[in-house]
């Protein structure tokens, strides 16, 4: 690599060697034909991907959640769009104390979090586990998607929706026809983040999930702490061939430059 | 004169900042109109004003004898085209000229002609299905003129149009935006801070300042008489002086002869040669001299004959007569 910054170079690869080099040992040792989680793999087989795909508390846990990083994800898209419109846009007064609030979630311990919805809500008004975990990943997002929208509006030239409103078009229809079209990317990129933030998540689901609703993560940590074999491993490998899937896709069709030059320009 | 708009007695303010204080103007029909001044005189704000982007403070804005003031911009009809051409990024060039007359439920084959009609007027038909980002500056700007265009507009709306483009194409679209207005004969009016594109391009010009118009008329009236000091200097001229009876004196360089003889009225002023700008077809030559009210002045003469001479350091004459003095106020 030919560089004038050697030092932000080495930097680079270093970091690259940290972060990937482990999730490679956890690839390789999910391929292992023996029956424990150990480096070098025992032969190569696929024996343990079987092996997870037919333990139902993992399937299970999957797709709960699935389902609840997708509707969270929509949730948070649908409170936070609006609100970055608001705080941008609109003539709102204590416009930096409202989008502080909704950033907030990122400083607030989510353990904290987690406790307050769990006493307030599950212990205090007895909702059950799903809506209050449905509450608290929104929650946990909504910095996502006023922070990501938010930048690519502000890079957004505000005559463009004038002219819209000068051709003819209504408020509403120069925001279908025109901002919305604009911010696609930007609210494309917050979605993504927002569902892998969910996806991940282990302090707020490991406070609020029942014995019924139990998301994958905390369903592998526990697994984890019971027994020790490769089964954990081909499912890290299942999630993250589908997290290199989601990013194809986000590449193919939106590009990274777009989808996250909204947060680096 | 039939008048398309006008402001009667509006100011905006923004907080503390009075933009626009207390103006009334009316917009010809048919003309080209440009308001004119520095940064920060009100022209730009009298424009969104007048498009309904922001509402005066007090006053009313009338647009073909109806009262528009509260009106919402898309309730105007009017075509604006924006500094930053504003096109939309997600559509083409076609879709973009297109999207007012879609708005307006025009039927799809009309619609197509009459983009077609607008892109060729600011001739660019050939681009049509191109997106907005793969145009050069100058081709952006004819697109928005376009898309400006095609809902035949009630006024055409010009918001420093030729700011961001190159010098020569600046030039080149002065007499582009004449042709289009001439065979549209639409209503135009253009911001703008530059007054040489501003005496070219008017059939009106409007000079402002801080909020108030200083002065209005055709570029020929306001520049041969400009009423003070402030519209004397914004149109570049640079020779001042205070006449016996205290009154201020401008006077053209071109109008400034030099070691002339005498004739009955008019200015004579003895003095030094401070320098001399030689520009081929003509010298600009500085003269240090006193004015009747005693203050040294420095009097600019543009002297095309070869025959004067004029070395800095000499003592000569300048001169004026009584016609070419024009007499300002304050």
């Amino acid at each position: 690599m030919k560089t004038s910054r050697p030092v932000a170079a080495s930097l680079a690869v270093a970091g690259y060697i940290v972060m990937i080099v482990p999730i490679l040992f956890v690839v390789a040792t999910a391929f292992t034909g023996g029956r424990s989680l150990r480096f070098p793999p025992e032969g190569f087989s696929l024996r343990w991907f079987e092996a997870a795909f037919a333990y139902s508390p993992f399937v299970s846990a999957l797709v709960s959640s699935l389902e609840l990083a997708l509707l969270a994800t929509l949730l948070a898209l649908a409170i936070g769009v609006p609100v970055t419109l608001a705080i941008h846009r609109g003539r709102l007064p204590g416009k930096g104390i409202v989008e502080g609030l909704f950033l907030s979630p990122l400083i607030v311990p989510e353990l904290v979090v987690g406790l307050a919805l769990y006493q307030q809500l599950i212990i205090g008004l007895r909702l059950d586990n799903f809506p209050v975990l449905l509450i608290g990943h929104t929650v946990l997002m909504l910095p996502y998607a006023v922070r990501v929208t938010g930048a690519s509006l502000a890079l957004a030239d505000p005559s463009v929706e004038e002219a819209a409103r000068g051709l003819g078009a209504s408020p509403i229809r120069a925001f279908f026809s025109v901002t919305l079209p604009l911010l696609r990317p930007g609210i494309f990129s917050a979605g993504l983040l927002s569902f892998v933030t969910s996806f991940n998540n282990v302090p707020l689901s490991l406070l609020l999930q029942s014995r019924e609703f139990r998301t994958l993560p905390v369903t592998m940590l526990d697994y984890v702490q019971q027994s020790y074999d490769p089964m954990v491993a081909a499912t890290s490998t299942i999630i993250l061939a589908g997290t290199v899937v989601v990013a194809v896709i986000a590449e193919r069709t939106v590009g990274f430059a777009r989808i996250f030059g909204g947060i680096n320009r | 004169m039939t008048t398309a708009a006008e402001f009667v007695g509006v100011t905006q303010r923004f907080g503390d900042f009075t933009a626009v204080d207390d103006i009334d103007l009316a917009i010809p029909t048919g003309q080209l109109t440009t308001l004119l001044g520095p940064s920060g005189c009100g022209k730009t704000t009298s424009l969104r004003m007048l498009a309904g982007y922001t509402q005066p403070t007090a006053g009313r804005i009338m647009i073909a004898g109806t009262d528009a003031t509260r009106m919402p911009p898309e309730k105007r009809g009017l075509g604006m085209v924006f500094q930053s051409y504003a096109l939309f990024p997600h559509m083409s060039v076609a879709e973009n000229v297109g999207y007012g007359l879609k708005l307006r439920k025009v039927p799809t084959a009309e619609r197509t002609r009459r983009v077609a009609e607008a892109l060729d007027l600011v001739g660019l038909g050939h681009l049509a299905a191109s997106r907005p980002k793969k145009l050069s500056g100058g081709q952006q700007q004819r697109v928005a003129l376009a898309r400006a265009i095609a809902i035949t507009p009630t006024l055409l709306l010009l918001d420093e149009p030729l700011s961001n483009l190159d010098a020569r194409l600046r030039v080149q679209m002065r007499a582009e935006i004449r042709r289009i207005q001439a065979e549209t004969g639409l209503t135009v009016v253009l911001v703008t801070h530059d007054q040489d594109e501003a005496l070219e391009m008017s059939d009106r010009m409007v000079l402002m300042r801080a909020g108030k118009i200083m002065q209005e008329g055709a570029p020929v009236d306001v520049f041969s008489a400009p009423a003070n000091r402030f519209v004397a200097e914004f149109l570049g001229y640079e020779n001042f002086l205070t006449a016996a009876d205290s009154s201020l004196l401008t006077v053209r360089p071109e109008h400034l002869a030099l070691g002339s003889a005498p004739a009955a009225g008019g200015l004579h002023l003895d003095g030094v040669v401070a320098d001399v700008a030689y520009r081929g077809v003509d010298r600009l030559v500085t003269v240090e001299t006193v004015d009747a009210q005693g203050t040294t002045v420095r009097l600019v003469a543009d002297v095309r004959d070869d025959e004067v001479t004029a070395r800095p350091g000499e003592r000569v004459t300048v001169s004026a007569s009584d016609s070419r003095l024009i007499r300002l106020a304050a």
